[in-house]
């Protein structure tokens, strides 16, 4: 067992990166286990130690022409949850994202006027220590700022401040941290 | 720096066969989808130019009719068209689904035309107490994730934002959000940036 679990842990980050060919950048030892769907033009830059878990349905990397999807240091994303970046997503080093997940730096739509033509993208920025719950659904514009934590349903189009812990829709603060 | 003279310079050509190829390709996926479409909604009422661009399940027991130029995008999760016995699921002219669309009919639900339906929409006139049919209007745009209860009538252009679980009614040209959806004017939701 001990001298089969290198060996076995070498092929995983091998097929991992076989994986991940179409990234940009890919730090040590990602662990992707399932489907992982990155396409786009854009650039797709991953950090050590990421880990992409898409056994229950593919994850979804989408970087349009011109966008960029930075995942940083230990992030671990579930299955299902779909990044799409016009121009770019940024998540934090150890953040989690649960399943089902939206992240969208575009409405894609206007509220107003041609529904065809495709609105201007706010970056969105996830920093560090942040756990968004499942089935959250991320508009452009999202701040979520260092230890923010979402419920699992949060509709978040706005600055999150550290360490507050939010839910619902539209996102009400739940609780809010002392300091130290 | 003078352009080429010769008029068959080889950038040029191949210039003018990527933008040929670039022309050429939504119309031949259009086309593909159209031949899926056929297999795909084979059970129902199909009019002319509907395009499927993934996987749709159908299960029909009643009636769906599906207006012309439709379109169903794919993606991770297949969009799911249930009818049960008796019921009736009508959609208009041009309506656009993206993926993981759940439409159920267990009595009548009616789409208008020119909708748009981002992914994981999730539409049925059941909700285990009462059935009571769902009618959405011309122009209305339904965003991610957003759930319909049964008996909601949508008014013509409005927008049910992502996420949001309507279960009143919401007139025409307003915003429904939030969950239970509230509705606000679209004049009011004024964000300088995305909208």
């Amino acid at each position: 067992m001990a001298t089969t679990l290198p060996l076995r842990r070498g092929l995983g980050t091998l097929l991992a990166r076989l994986k991940l060919h179409r990234c940009r950048a890919v730090g040590l030892a990602p662990i992707v286990l399932g489907r992982v769907w990155i396409h786009g033009e854009g650039e797709v830059v991953l950090g050590d130690h990421v880990v992409l878990d898409g056994r229950v349905a593919p994850i979804e990397l989408h970087a349009q022409r011109g966008g960029r999807i930075v995942l940083e240091d230990d992030v671990a994303i579930e299955g299902g949850s779909s990044l799409e970046a016009q121009s770019c997503i940024t998540v934090g080093a150890h953040s989690r994202l649960g399943t089902w997940c939206k992240v969208m730096d575009n409405q894609y739509h206007p509220l107003r006027g041609n529904r065809h033509e495709r609105p201007a993208s706010v970056p969105l920025t996830i920093e560090e220590d942040v756990t968004v719950g499942s089935r959250s659904i991320l508009l452009p514009g999202t701040h979520l700022q260092k230890g923010a934590r979402l419920a699992p349903g949060t509709v978040v189009s706005r600055r999150i401040p550290s360490g507050v812990r939010v839910g619902g829709s539209p996102a009400r603060v739940l609780r809010t941290e002392e300091p130290g | 720096m003078n352009a080429p003279t010769f008029p068959l310079h080889p950038a040029l050509v191949m210039a003018q066969l990527a933008e040929m190829r670039d022309q050429f390709r939504p119309r031949a996926e259009r086309a593909m989808g159209i031949l899926r479409a056929k297999w795909f909604l084979r059970d129902c009422h199909l009019d002319w130019g509907v395009a499927t661009y993934g996987r749709v399940v159908v299960d029909n027991q009643g009636v769906v009719e599906l207006g012309p130029r439709l379109s169903f995008m794919g993606g991770m999760v297949p969009t799911t068209l249930t009818c049960h016995p008796g019921a009736r699921l009508v959609v208009g002219a041009s309506s656009h689904f993206n993926y993981g669309v759940s439409l159920e009919a267990w009595e009548s639900v009616s789409i208008g035309e020119r909708c748009m339906f981002a992914s994981f929409v999730r539409i049925c006139d059941r909700d285990g107490h009462r059935t009571a049919p769902i009618v959405i209007e011309d122009d209305v745009w339904v965003a991610h994730g957003a759930i319909l209860m049964p008996g909601v009538r949508i008014g013509a252009r409005s927008v049910v934002s992502a996420g949001s679980i309507v279960t009143h009614d919401v007139p025409p040209d307003m915003l429904a959000m939030g969950n239970p959806a509230r509705t606000m004017s679209m004049d009011l939701v004024a964000r300088g940036t995305g909208t």
